[in-house]
């Protein structure tokens, strides 16, 4: 009896053991012919053809896909058929069960969709690689004939992303944009990818993550705006991945150190801008001169609207939001940044096509942040020049007296008096002397003195506050020398009256 | 024990005299001897002054103050900015108010040091115990009355302590708050609690105490008070000293001087006031007043012990000490009062006081926990 039960245990294990290994074998097939039919992977490894950042993991190079070869059709074959149905969630998934078993990279790519934002609703491997999840017999569930993709190229995965995400009906439920897929194909990336088969170029999943697809508003999510930066830089950053574009691989390090980066990167301010703000996402598109003010108006709503009032902003090729701020490395705007220590030497041919006088702006003249002041293009001799001293001298006079202010309303609570009313009157200085600072945007002399000499009212008014108080303080401190030296007197009165008590209770 | 009498005077005095018959009350009360050794340092009578100090100016102070979390603010803006001499009123409330617990606490160390809490003055001790803990009662509630940020956290925390106590740490959280959360019924009742019913506990407390120390006069700290059928010790020959008006006069000097640094500190250092209280801005330290600071330390530092959680274990003790402080003349059974014979009660009590002063130093220096995280 108990031989007999060895026995069945054991020809159970070992079917199992079969089974396994033959689901491990036909599977290693699968992906033998995988890799065999397809370029070499920007991503090899246990997250799959289409996983990791391409900078992370050995760059893609363009080849063949498993739908065919690469054209300026694959943008056609990429895109969702216009009815197709979405996939429906699935009850059993036999996918899960088997390469949970297999163990190594295929349980931690198992574990890793489980753990996903598609895990946890339901969307299982069969809705992006095709086959019968159904079906626990592995010619089945991996059959092509059911469907079975194997591993999507990256041609194929912006298609396999998009068929779901652009599906008004299926996204509604989970409240997100269903137009990534259309943004995408206008994007650098997609164009380059769709049209130029550039495989090196970003893809949903380069991003997003491939199986550990995570909701873009969890903090450990690549996509999380504190973690964009460093997600960018990981293919933009990398010199040698992007060698061929022609474009800079410097911008994280310098946007590290600019008013935007500080406040994200050092301060965790979510409302600073990351790259994603000014260059899109799935839409990412380096913004051009032209478009860079609506690009910055998107945040800087007012100043926007100040600088359409300009001079700079009725001239064709005219300064830009670049043009005094820079780009990556924007930093906080001051009265020092007015003017060179020494003027620069420019002429008319600087500025202008001499031949028809019309505006020529060379960004190279802008680079360097010493460089983005007024006299780099209106030369001292200017009335233009003249003009901007004007709006530097109603702001400095502005600044001082807001600091003289601060400063005296600082000493009166330090004195320990109450200095409500010069606080809110500062404030009221402050927020003149901020509108001063923005109508510099309108390039008009009126406007920025108008407010600056507001804010200079309001200081000088909190600071008379300050100063009464001050005088007050020292009133009270005079005032107090003389009751003291009153109750010293009483003191001693008291004293000498004590002792004379004493020598009458000794005397009697 | 009246020694001397006055004679009664002529005119107006004495047609008063005749009508109230004052006079012999005044000696009954001011003709009594205080022993030559008798060391008070005024510490009892400066505290009994800060008091009167704080009578006058707090009853000034509530010709303008108005309890209601809408106005209370502006109301004490409006003392401090605009009423005249509403800033020294103000700031002297302030600072004697802390003089009276700095005091007062002197005064229950010099008592505890001389011994002089034993037989028979075991009930002006425990009279002064409770005058004690009102006081803190007073500092507490009129803590809150400006309405300042510091003034609401302050109070948030302080009355957080409480929540601690085992069992009713809550019921008596909402007691003493009118609810969950500080609010207007919070303001009301520690209003409530400062004008009236603190006021009138110190009152009859006061009286007690006084009247008893007038009872017994002042202690001699150098020898023991006979027991029933106790002989004096013979050849040891008391001397006296009048208490009024030598002692008397000795008192207003302390007074004087007092007052004098009353004003310095009003002047130098007026009451402040902080942005008006706002229950959805947690400023980023929070802490009680500095009274407070050892409770609140001790919550931090105290560890679990067997059932009792750190947190239970924290408010205890201080709880057990309280206890121990109006009880100490039963449970001291030492009848000696010389220092030297009672090192083990000198011993305890300076290892008592330096871990207060440990502590409330601790707890001044480390930035609080917000709030809401605590």
């Amino acid at each position: 009896m108990k031989r007999s039960r060895t026995r069945v245990a054991f020809l159970d294990r070992a079917f199992r053991i079969g089974v396994l290994s033959a689901c491990a074998a036909a599977l290693a097939l699968v992906v033998a012919q995988t890799v065999l039919a397809e370029s070499p992977s920007p991503s090899a490894g246990a997250s799959g053809a289409a996983s990791g950042s391409p900078a992370a993991s050995g760059k893609a190079s363009s080849g063949p896909t498993l739908s065919g070869s690469p054209s300026a059709s694959a943008l056609a074959t990429a895109t969702p058929k216009p009815g197709a149905t979405a996939p429906a969630k699935i009850d059993g998934n036999t996918c899960y069960s088997c390469h949970t078993q297999i163990g190594g990279a295929q349980h931690t790519i198992a574990d890793q969709w489980q753990a996903s934002i598609h895990g946890q609703n339901g969307i299982g491997c069969a809705d992006c690689h095709g086959g019968d999840p159904t079906s626990d017999k592995i010619t089945v569930s991996m059959d092509p004939t059911k469907g079975f993709k194997g591993v999507p190229s990256r041609q194929q995965t912006v298609g396999v992303c998009g068929t779901c995400h652009s599906d008004v009906e299926r996204m509604r439920q989970y409240q997100i944009p269903t137009d990534q897929y259309a943004k995408y194909k206008t994007s650098v990336h997609g164009q380059k990818l769709l049209l130029s088969n550039d495989t090196k170029v970003a893809i949903c999943t380069d991003c997003h993550g491939v199986h550990d697809v995570k909701k873009a508003s969890d903090p450990t999510s690549k996509v999380y705006p504190l973690n964009v930066p460093a997600l960018c830089s990981s293919c933009h950053s990398d010199q040698k991945y992007m060698d061929g574009y022609n474009i800079p691989t410097d911008q994280l390090e310098i946007y590290k150190t600019s008013v935007h980066g500080q406040a994200l990167l050092v301060n965790k301010d979510m409302r600073a801008p990351n790259c994603a703000s000014c260059h899109g996402s799935h839409d990412a598109q380096p913004p051009t001169s032209t478009t860079v003010v609506e690009v910055c108006g998107k945040c800087h709503t007012a100043t926007q609207a100040l600088y359409d009032q300009s001079r700079h902003a009725e001239l064709v090729n005219g300064p830009k939001c670049w043009t005094c701020h820079g780009t990556h490395d924007v930093v906080k705007p001051s009265e020092a940044r007015f003017f060179h220590p020494t003027p620069p030497q420019i002429d008319c041919g600087t500025c202008h096509n001499l031949a028809d006088k019309t505006l020529k702006l060379n960004a190279d003249r802008f680079q360097n942040d010493e460089d983005r002041r007024c006299d780099t293009c209106h030369h001292v001799d200017s009335l233009l020049y003249s003009q901007a001293q004007g709006i530097k001298s109603a702001l400095d006079k502005a600044s001082s007296a807001y600091d003289l202010a601060l400063t005296r309303i600082a000493a009166a609570a330090e004195a320990g008096m109450i200095v409500a009313d010069a606080d809110v009157t500062v404030t009221q200085s402050k927020t003149s002397l901020i509108q001063a600072r923005a109508a510099v945007h309108t390039t008009k002399l009126t406007e920025v003195a108008a407010k600056a000499d507001a804010a200079v009212a309001k200081a000088k008014e909190a600071q008379d506050f300050a100063d009464a108080r001050l005088a007050e303080s020292q009133n009270r401190r005079q005032a107090m020398i003389i009751v003291v030296a009153l109750i010293a007197v009483t003191i001693l009165a008291l004293v000498l009256l004590r002792r004379g008590l004493d020598h009458t209770y000794q005397a009697g | 024990m009246a020694t001397q009498t006055t004679a009664a005077p002529n005119g107006v005095v004495q047609w008063f005299e005749e009508r109230v018959r004052a006079t012999a009350l005044f000696n009954a009360l001011l003709h009594v001897p205080i022993p030559v050794e008798a060391k008070t340092y005024y510490l009892g009578g400066i505290t009994l002054f800060l008091f009167m100090v704080q009578v006058a100016t707090g009853t000034l102070l509530s010709l303008y103050y108005k309890p209601t979390p809408e106005a209370a603010y502006d109301s004490v803006k409006y003392i401090t900015s605009i009423v005249e001499f509403g800033w020294l009123i103000r700031s002297i409330h302030h600072w004697a108010a802390n003089g009276m617990i700095i005091f007062l606490l002197l005064h229950v160390i010099r008592i505890f040091v001389q011994g002089v809490y034993k037989y028979p003055r075991e009930l002006i001790w425990v009279f002064g115990a409770l005058l004690f803990a009102v006081t803190i009662g007073f500092g507490f509630t009129g803590y809150l009355l400006p309405w300042d940020q510091k003034a609401f956290w302050a109070t948030t925390v302080g009355t957080e302590i409480a929540a601690a106590v085992p069992f009713i740490g809550e019921s008596l959280l909402q007691l003493l708050r009118g609810g969950p959360d500080v609010t207007d019924a919070t303001l009301s009742r520690f209003f409530g609690m400062h004008v009236l019913v603190l006021p009138i506990s110190l009152a009859l407390l006061l009286a007690a105490h006084l009247t008893v120390v007038h009872q017994l006069g002042i202690a001699n700290p150098k020898r023991p008070e006979p027991r029933p059928g106790q002989l004096p010790t013979p050849g040891l020959v008391q001397r006296w000293k009048p208490f009024f008006p030598h002692y008397v006069l000795d008192e207003v000097i302390a007074w004087a001087i007092l007052l004098a640094l009353l004003v310095v500190l009003a002047s130098v250092s007026p009451a402040g006031l902080e942005d008006k209280a706002d229950a959805l801005v947690t400023p980023p330290h929070v802490k009680p007043e500095w009274y407070f600071l050892a409770v609140y330390q001790l919550l931090k530092v105290v560890p679990a012990i067997g059932p009792l959680t750190a947190r239970d274990v924290g408010i205890l003790i201080p709880m057990l000490a309280m206890v121990v402080l109006v009880t100490l003349p039963f449970l001291d059974k030492n009848p000696e009062v010389a220092k030297r014979k009672r090192p083990v009660a000198l011993i305890i009590a300076a290892i008592v006081l330096i871990g207060m002063g440990i502590l409330t130093w601790y707890g001044g220096q480390i930035p609080a926990v917000a709030v809401a995280a605590s």
